[in-house]
């Protein structure tokens, strides 16, 4: 049985619509024209204890909305979601105390103390029995090293520094169930790849099932091996990373480093591959020669073009 | 007995909004200004008033200060607990973070009621106090226990109807997201809590008492400290706060299925 399991799950939002300009606004004061927006429109999709999963889609594709269905704090229009054997949205204690929602550009500790006096707040929250909570407290901030910046008020740190100890507050009760919306927003390379690590440790001393948006590809390669990708709410694809390249990225590229210094670019179909690298090696004298898959980058890109298309 | 979970909760947050407030500490000064001038502009108001008449509406001058005192000692412990945490309600639902409220495993209308402090304002509880403390010295009377005792009952009671009050207000920005105006609206109807809800005509002083319980809250505590109370007005005043905290309670239930059935 999965952990997340969501079966044709639908949210469709009324949004008050109206015209630009003055005499349209005082219209919609007495008569507001109404919209329905189907941010999710039938997902369905279930998740293994463990499992890391990417959620992907451009901005509006529905992913937070979905989070925010799945962490209890809206209710889907249709359709069915059980998290851990929960229904999300009936908010149960049992349920909230086994999950956590970490959202990349909000915060959620106290900006003028220490984070420390922030985690006695979860302790008290979440029940946590003193000892128990004071090791899982000193385990996390020694995983991501964050001994000095704890004691140090919220509003005193970097983004970065906020990041982790935000991730480390929010990890407190060991969740077995981690919803992250965007959690490398705006943080330097280095910094992304902390939390990255962080999370996959946590992933692998916990066994934590993950739910990841994020639009940065690196964290996805780095810790998804399974990615569902929605797009207008709707689920696009929903399977292994290396598979969503080979159905979307039918092309490789061939790099050639000649030997009068020229390089060439080709792209090629998969399947001629090897002749093209033959007639190249053929024809010119080859200093160097890589085959590529597209970066991951180009392949989403590639997919969101392909739906455009159809929906066109 | 071990302490209810609640209570922790609860304690946790004071003492971290403590800790905060501490940082702060020329709030402390400006506080002390505001209300030295509260406490002025009231006791002048009320001069003004006695010089003309020696009696209103029932009411002697100490009467009124008792009143008066009642009052400033009320807003005081709103102004320091209930309207600050109303306030940030109102602001997260319309900025998306009352999110993270939401998905703490506790209670959320004891959440979003007990997350801010505003320490220094407590400085009024003190002054109104004192006020309180000179209209009585000044009443032929006098006070007993049990009357203090259904004083401080009441003043409790008071302040339960205020933050329901100012609960259903802060509740009602899940369906109108922009409520700006509330601490103005608190504040004016407030101010009006100042004399006794008896010299109000008719229809203001019923929607004094049910619609926005200022006279409740102020008049019937003043009532005790002035030999006024009966038992029946304990009985309307206890009956009533149950029932409002209960309708609050639903209310800010509906707010809430609200916010998660239409928000993006």
């Amino acid at each position: 049985m999965g952990v997340v399991e969501v079966q044709g799950l639908e949210k469709v939002f009324r949004v008050p619509e109206r015209e630009a300009g003055i005499g349209a606004a005082t219209r919609s004061l007495f008569r507001r024209q109404w919209r329905e927006v189907r941010a999710v429109d039938g997902i369905s999709f279930e998740i293994e204890p463990g499992e890391v999963v990417g959620f992907l889609g451009p901005n509006g594709a529905g992913k937070t909305t979905t989070l925010k269905m799945l962490s209890g704090l809206l209710h889907p229009s249709g359709g069915e979601v059980r998290v851990l054997g929960h229904v999300p949205n009936r908010r149960e204690r049992d349920y909230l105390r086994r999950m956590t929602l970490v959202m990349g550009n909000r915060n959620q500790l106290q900006w003028d103390l220490p984070a420390l006096d922030s985690f006695e707040l979860n302790r008290a929250i979440y029940r946590l029995p003193v000892d128990e909570f004071r090791q899982t407290r000193d385990e996390l901030v020694e995983l991501l090293d964050i001994g000095d910046l704890v004691r140090k008020p919220v509003r005193q740190l970097s983004l970065g520094e906020r990041m982790k100890v935000e991730v480390v507050g929010s990890l407190l009760h060991l969740p077995q169930v981690l919803f992250l919306d965007e959690p490398t927003i705006g943080l330097d390379v280095t910094m992304q790849k902390r939390i990255r690590g962080f999370v996959a440790d946590y992933n692998a001393r916990y066994g934590a099932t993950v739910l990841l948006t994020s639009h940065y590809m690196a964290d996805v390669e780095a810790l998804c091996r399974r990615v569902i990708v929605i797009h207008h709410g709707r689920l696009l694809f929903d399977g292994q990373l290396e598979a969503l390249t080979h159905r979307f990225a039918p092309l490789k590229t061939i790099e050639a480093v000649l030997a009068d210094g020229e390089t060439v670019s080709l792209q090629v179909p998969k399947d001629e591959v090897s002749g093209a690298t033959a007639q190249l090696l053929a024809e010119r004298e080859v200093v160097d020669l890589t085959v590529e898959d597209p970066p991951i980058e180009d392949v989403i890109e590639q997919v969101f073009a392909t739906e455009a298309e159809v929906v066109a | 007995m071990p302490v209810p979970r609640p209570l922790v909760v609860a304690w946790t947050y004071l003492r971290l909004g403590v800790m905060n407030e501490m940082q702060y500490r020329a709030n402390f000064f400006v506080a002390i200004f505001q209300s030295l001038l509260q406490v002025g502009v009231g006791l002048a108001v009320l001069a003004l008033v006695y010089s003309h008449t020696s009696e209103l509406n029932g009411w002697t001058q100490s009467d009124l200060l008792v009143i008066l005192g009642v009052q400033i000692l009320l807003g005081g412990v709103v102004h320091a607990t209930v309207q600050p945490n109303m306030e940030r309600l109102a602001d997260e639902v319309r900025d998306g973070k009352l999110d993270f409220a939401l998905t703490r495993p506790e209670d959320a209308q004891l959440i979003v009621s007990v997350r801010q402090l505003q320490l220094w304002q407590l400085v009024e509880v003190v002054s109104g106090a004192t006020v309180i403390g000179v209209g009585v010295s000044r009443l032929p009377t006098g006070m007993d226990a049990p009357h203090t005792l259904a004083f401080l009952a009441l003043l409790g009671v008071g302040a339960l109807l205020l933050y329901c009050f100012w609960l259903i207000l802060a509740t009602g920005s899940f369906w109108v997201v922009n409520m700006w105006f509330l601490s103005e609206l608190f504040e004016g109807v407030y101010q009006t809590g100042r004399w006794p809800i008896g010299i109000y005509p008719g229809w203001l002083r019923y929607s004094m008492t049910y619609l926005v319980p200022v006279g409740f809250a102020v008049t019937v505590p003043a009532q005790a400290m002035t030999n006024r109370l009966s038992l029946g007005t304990v009985g309307v005043a206890l009956a009533f706060a149950v029932v409002l905290a209960a309708v609050t309670r639903r209310f800010w239930k509906l707010g809430l299925r609200r916010y998660s059935g239409a928000s993006a």
